[in-house]
């Protein structure tokens, strides 16, 4: 397909440094609560200090709470956090990707030149998708090299495993601000929305702990599927074939309104899309 | 070689929103010709090209490119035309030379750097300057360059003056007659009379959407009238230029030591005026073009 590998590797030099700094960023968090494993559970009385807090804030962390198991130290510290943290870079890259570019008016040239828009869409969806694996892997590395310096029973590719629902739950909130950028009048305003949708779901997946009420609600959302600590022990794979599937849906349905868009010229932002609705 | 059209566009319609930008577009380009698309500001040249491009879509009418549908074989008309967008952007981070290259790669044929560096020459332009550091000429330069580097069918150049200071105009003119001695139609936009007269062989008028009239370029200026001051050694005889056809005596001031200045407005050609002042000692001439609005008053006349 003519521009595919092109695009894909002009995308991936233009994430070269956010891959550098959310992946660093990552591996230095890492390296700081791998290297801290030994000390907090060797804190004496550490499960009485946790019996003493409040059971409402005990329930919002579920059942993670056990700090002396490697799946409750490492959900607890690191990959509970995370969603939120890399979402954000999923969110704002996935918007940029295609309105950014439409909004600074560059994609009317490159699309002048002889590459389809599916290739385009792809070539730029694909990097993008190894970018955020990229990032992940870098602030898997910085975990990585504590395990042999501490007692924390974990394997290398032990511990890879939280990495993967953890990359299918960013690329599900990427796609779905991928699919914003294209129906909402600015990029900004996609990934914002997003980003939202994405911390909401971090609360609510804790609220739901403290409100039976909520659960009906949380059982059908993302973060419902996604394995934190646990998937140390074991992945649930169709949970994260679900998730990976949602994710390439919601990139598909972008990639089918991309595919009949009117490409905006530089600066230009607007409903356009609704005033042709409304006048049909 | 073929004789189809290399532009074929009838009854081209496009809105946006409540507002029509093409109310049903008629035009053809011929091979190999230079043609001008002459419009004010918001007048549908920009969305005719970028329909001709695919990346927007008409709400109605017909197009040909080369003998093909843009939009049934977008990606076979791209690779035979190269476009000079009207607002131009380029990625800010990247230098010139990555830029060019970025987009060498994305037209797929190995594009001879030898030929960029000598268009670079040409304009005066720094690959190895950064995009951002760059001003709106030289970033419109960089919009040349891409335009010229690769063989095309079809040039489609919206504006592509814009920015650049006289000397580099006329480069861009000499690119386009090379272009076009190497057998590429050349259809560009402009709202600059002169540019049109320049280099077009014809010329399309588009106002609010429609095509108001296809022309001679000097057809232009010769159906407008123009505003011509003279100043001569001596005054000029009572009656001399009464015989004129379609000349109007606007001023005619006595100056110190005889001479005379006169202010006439002239409509059509300029030769009768010229022929009778031949046998006066004329010290200067100074005509005033039209503007695109007195030209589009006089077609509306019409």
């Amino acid at each position: 397909m003519p521009g595919l590998t092109t695009e894909f590797r002009h995308t991936l030099r233009r994430l070269r440094g956010q891959i550098l700094g959310w992946g660093i960023g990552l591996a230095l968090y890492g390296l700081l609560m791998g290297a801290m494993y030994d000390a907090i559970n060797n804190i004496t009385g550490l499960e009485d200090i946790l019996a003493n807090y409040p059971p409402e804030m005990m329930a919002f962390f579920g059942d993670r709470i056990a700090l002396n198991t490697p799946e409750g130290y490492f959900g607890t510290y690191y990959s509970s956090y995370m969603p939120i943290i890399v979402g954000i870079f999923a969110a704002g890259a996935a918007a940029g990707l295609l309105a950014g570019d439409e909004e600074r008016g560059t994609l009317d040239l490159t699309l002048s030149y002889p590459v389809s828009r599916t290739a385009l869409f792809w070539g730029r969806w694909m990097a993008y998708a190894l970018a955020t694996a990229l990032i992940l892997f870098i602030g898997y590395l910085g975990w990585a090299v504590t395990l042999p310096m501490s007692t924390m029973d974990v394997t290398w590719s032990a511990l890879l495993r939280p990495f993967l629902p953890l990359w299918a739950v960013s690329m599900l909130f990427g796609a779905l601000a991928l699919l914003l950028s294209l129906i909402l009048p600015s990029a900004r305003m996609a990934s914002m929305i997003a980003g939202a949708l994405l911390v909401a779901n971090f609360l609510l997946a804790g609220l739901a702990n403290l409100n039976d009420n909520l659960r009906p609600i949380m059982d059908v959302t993302p973060f419902a599927f996604l394995q934190s600590g646990e998937a140390l022990n074991g992945l649930n794979w169709g949970w994260l074939a679900g998730l990976t599937a949602v994710a390439l849906l919601l990139s598909a349905a972008a990639w089918l309104l991309f595919r009949r868009r009117d490409i905006r010229v530089g600066g230009e932002r607007g409903w356009s899309w609704r005033l042709r609705l409304r006048e049909r | 070689m073929t004789t189809e059209p290399a532009l074929s566009i009838q009854g081209l319609t496009k809105s946006y929103g409540r507002v029509q930008a093409l109310r049903g577009v008629d035009l053809e380009v011929n091979r190999g010709e230079i043609f001008g698309f002459l419009g004010p500001n918001g007048a549908g040249k920009t969305t005719t090209i970028r329909c001709l491009l695919d990346l927007i879509r008409p709400d109605g009418g017909t197009a040909r490119v080369l003998g093909l549908d843009p939009q049934a074989n977008s990606i076979a008309v791209r690779s035979r035309v190269t476009y000079l967008p009207g607002e131009l952007s380029l990625e800010a981070n990247l230098s010139a030379e990555r830029a060019l290259r970025y987009l060498a790669d994305l037209r797929g044929d190995n594009i001879d750097w030898n030929r960029v560096r000598e268009l670079a020459r040409r304009l005066s332009l720094d690959l190895k300057t950064q995009i951002k550091n760059m001003s709106k000429g030289n970033k419109q330069k960089v919009g040349v360059v891409q335009a010229f580097m690769a063989p095309a069918d079809l040039l489609l150049l919206d504006e592509p003056t814009s920015g650049l200071d006289p000397l580099m105009q006329q480069e861009v003119y000499r690119l386009v007659r090379e272009a076009q001695a190497a057998g590429a139609t050349i259809f560009f936009s402009s709202h600059i009379i002169s540019e049109v007269q320049a280099i077009a062989e014809r010329v399309a008028i588009i106002r609010d959407g429609r095509i108001i009239r296809t022309l001679d370029p000097h057809e232009l200026i010769a159906m407008s009238t123009r505003r011509v001051r003279v100043r001569l050694r001596e005054p000029l005889p009572e009656g001399t230029l009464t015989a004129i056809p379609g000349l109007t005596l606007i001023e005619r001031t006595l100056i110190e030591r005889n001479g005379m200045t006169l202010t006439v407005q002239v409509e059509g050609e300029m030769d009768a005026l010229i022929k009778a002042l031949a046998p006066f000692p004329v010290v200067d001439l100074e005509t005033e073009r039209p503007s695109l609005e007195e030209i589009f008053l006089t077609l509306y006349e019409e």
